[in-house]
């Protein structure tokens, strides 16, 4: 009952695309990402095994299409719905809203070269 | 009470599958490997995941030869394994299906009750109970 994550050593993954002196955000988001996961990690909403599990609790074939902080930001929203910290209405809302900071890049554009994420 | 694993220590990790989060990777499991040190002591994430009472345990490095894990291959590879994962080889080698030769070193072979291949699953927080 392995979930979607557990693919060590498992075939037809590309190699670790190393970046020398790789920035530590691709967009201004991530850091946002970031930095609202250690807030909400800090203040005890949830824990760090929480948050991973909501990772791996992603759906499969939207793991495999998301970048790193996208994972992040799935994660951060799917455990702030299910604790009622935010309703899904709030969540649709907030995203729907397209804030001047978040329009730049949302989620859903990856900087990196995953496979070929829609 | 377990007693801590030291260095050298031959250890089989878990078979079990859980559905839950577990820092036990797919392809480390049912594997033999070799203690080679405690990293501290850490909660089962297993167990903080759901939010389920967890004291720290030990947590080791171990190392696993790659033909061990993947059939192939002569380097190392060492994961980092909480205590509830792993006991020590000697009892659980008895459990695992005979190798194409007699066995090695054969331990006392009717161990009754040591869990076989397909034995009930081993949930990762075992043993947490009594401590």
């Amino acid at each position: 009952m392995s979930r979607i994550n557990d693919v060590g050593g498992m075939q037809g993954f590309p190699p670790v695309q190393q970046e020398p002196d790789e920035e530590p955000f691709h967009a201004d988001w991530e850091a946002h990402v970031f930095a609202v996961n250690r807030a909400l990690i800090g203040g005890g909403v949830y824990n760090l095994d929480e948050f991973r599990d909501a990772i791996e609790r992603m759906p499969p074939q939207q793991y495999l299409a998301s970048s790193y902080y996208e994972k992040w930001f799935f994660a951060i929203t799917t455990l702030l719905a299910e604790k009622g910290v935010l309703t899904a209405a709030e969540l649709a809302g907030e995203a729907g809203a397209g804030s001047a900071g978040r329009a730049e890049a949302g989620p859903s554009a990856s900087a990196e070269p995953g496979p070929d994420g829609d | 009470m377990t007693e801590p694993l030291r260095p050298g220590d031959r250890v089989l990790t878990s078979r079990a599958d859980p559905a839950h989060h577990t820092r036990l990777p797919r392809y480390a499991r049912g594997a033999v490997g070799t203690v080679v040190e405690m990293q501290g002591r850490h909660p089962l994430p297993d167990l903080r995941s759901r939010r389920l009472p967890a004291e720290p345990e030990p947590v080791y490095t171990v190392a696993f030869a790659a033909s061990e894990l993947f059939g192939d291959g002569d380097h190392t590879v060492t994961v980092d394994l909480w205590h509830s994962y792993l006991r020590p080889a000697e009892d659980a080698t008895a459990g695992r299906p005979a190798p194409a030769g007699p066995p090695a070193t054969a331990g006392p072979s009717g161990v009754a009750g040591s869990s076989g291949m397909a034995g009930p699953p081993v949930t990762a927080g075992n043993g947490e109970e009594e401590r």
